[in-house]
């Protein structure tokens, strides 16, 4: 494993300058220990083409802005060690998302969009009061809205999914997972029928084909498989008319 | 929007994704018993005849032929609706499915294909059928003498689209957990498999000697 020369073949393509057409770089780089993408993507910048361009904020897989397509796979940069990998290296864009630049593509826009279509807040009746103490929470119901919540909004699983790929409405996986988490939230109190308006169609629940390439590619390796079905079932639920307890809040799983 | 709004029940989704469920477990269910039904010529050519009699006699194949037929066009029109017909999206997904080597994603680009393929192979087979009408040992033995290779092609593609079907509206509704219902269902699939084979070397065999 000592002493790899890597070969890196990096996508480049700055839409501001459309002259210049797709292309993809070459680059070679001598491999260290414990070398993750990320540390080779600053290596190559620094010593060889200052003008390639990636994202990154934490180095620690927790922001979510180095993901991108590694010899075909949509990972994060700062969490793949290049030990894993082959002598060979090709880098894409994540497709799906707006492309800013070489490895760097616009997920903010996409994440936010997500948002205001699933409602992603709290809606209660409830006055905020400050000086009250905060209400308790089951410790289980609490575990199962951390579960949903870890999703750092990579874009991994909406780049792997094929339906994501070819339909701009489709929530996707981090969308039905954010879903998840608000109806297992005791604070939300939106009623079963709110959340079919939401999620009941094919650009939600419906619209997954099962493929599970979301599941497969989770850096956070979040049980997406499970929120995918629980949200189906529980919605086709409420869609037959099955009487729901007066709130949705059940466990997930 | 206007059209959109106006023509859209807010249930259509669920019930379309409802009826493809029901579809394909009704198709699998009937496949994986077909199978069986075939597979008694492994016993005799009589237990065989007698099977095929019974259902004659009871009209059980008289209902069971057109409904499973009724069905089996629902589910390729419903299921169907998954499928990219624009030419840039079935790129799109071609590449896709290329680039992320998933296995997953690949055994669904072959469903839809394989589902295609059932369309044309089972009709063909059911006319096959309804035109050598009653089925017995041997006008099923002159059919496989005749067409196996066909019936080869349509064996493998309506068990690997039976299978994987299966499997992926079991991870999709989350009965159970993938890795165990993909054992299942392919340990299944397998056992149809080799008693569907068995069954052709047996046609083929009696096909010789009629
Ligand atoms: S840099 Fe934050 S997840 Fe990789």
């Amino acid at each position: 494993m000592a002493d790899r020369e890597l070969t890196f073949e990096i996508f480049r393509y700055n839409p501001a300058k459309p002259e210049i057409k797709p292309r993809m770089q070459t680059y070679k780089l001598k491999e260290t220990t414990g070398m993750t993408i990320f540390v080779a993507l600053n290596m190559i910048r620094e010593e060889q083409d200052p003008s390639l361009m990636f994202d990154f904020v934490c180095r620690a897989a927790i922001c979510g802005s180095c993901a991108m397509i590694i010899n075909g796979r949509p990972r994060l940069a700062c969490k793949t060690l290049t030990s894993t990998l082959p002598r060979t290296i090709k880098l894409f864009p994540l497709p799906v998302f707006k492309l800013i630049g070489d490895l760097s593509v616009d997920t903010g826009t996409w994440f936010r969009h997500l948002s205001i279509r699933t409602e992603s807040w709290v809606h209660t009746s409830k006055t905020f009061d400050p000086t009250k103490e905060e209400e308790r929470m089951d410790n289980k119901i609490a575990l199962e809205i951390y579960e949903a919540e870890r999703c750092i909004e990579c874009g991994c699983c909406i780049a792997g999914c094929a339906t994501a790929n070819i339909r701009d409405e489709f929530l996707g996986a981090a969308g039905i997972n954010r879903v998840a988490r608000f109806m297992v939230d005791p604070r939300d109190e939106r009623t079963p029928e709110e959340y079919f308006e939401v999620v009941g169609s094919e650009e939600g629940a419906f619209g997954c084909m099962g493929l599970m390439a979301c599941d497969d590619n989770c850096p956070m390796e979040l049980p997406l498989q499970m929120q995918l079905a629980f949200v189906r079932r529980k919605i086709a639920s409420i869609g037959l008319g099955i009487k729901q307890e007066k709130k949705i809040k059940m466990g997930i799983g | 929007m206007l059209q959109r709004t106006l023509s859209k029940s807010n249930k259509t989704d669920l019930y379309l994704d409802l009826v493809e469920l029901a579809s394909g477990l009704i198709l699998v269910g009937f496949l994986w018993t077909h199978m069986l039904f075939v597979a008694t010529i492994l016993i005799s050519p009589e237990t065989f005849n007698s099977l095929s009699e019974f259902l004659d006699t009871y009209y059980l194949s008289y209902i069971g032929i057109p409904f499973v037929v009724v069905v089996a066009l629902m589910h390729f029109v419903i299921a169907g609706r998954r499928i990219p017909t624009r030419m840039q999206e079935q790129r799109i997904i071609w590449q896709h499915a290329k680039m992320l080597r998933h296995t997953d994603t690949w055994t669904w680009v072959f469903q839809a294909i394989t589902g295609m393929a059932i369309l044309v192979l089972a009709s063909i087979h059911v006319w096959l059928v309804v035109t050598g009408w009653p089925i017995r040992d041997f006008t099923s033995a002159q059919r496989m003498e005749a067409f196996w290779w066909f019936y080869l092609v349509l064996l493998l593609v309506g068990e690997y689209h039976a299978g994987f079907g299966i499997y992926r509206q079991f991870v999709k509704w989350g009965w159970f957990p993938r890795k165990p219902i993909s054992y299942v269902s392919k340990a299944i699939t397998a056992v149809i498999l080799v008693l569907g084979l068995a069954a052709m070397v047996v046609f083929v065999q009696l096909g010789g000697t009629l």
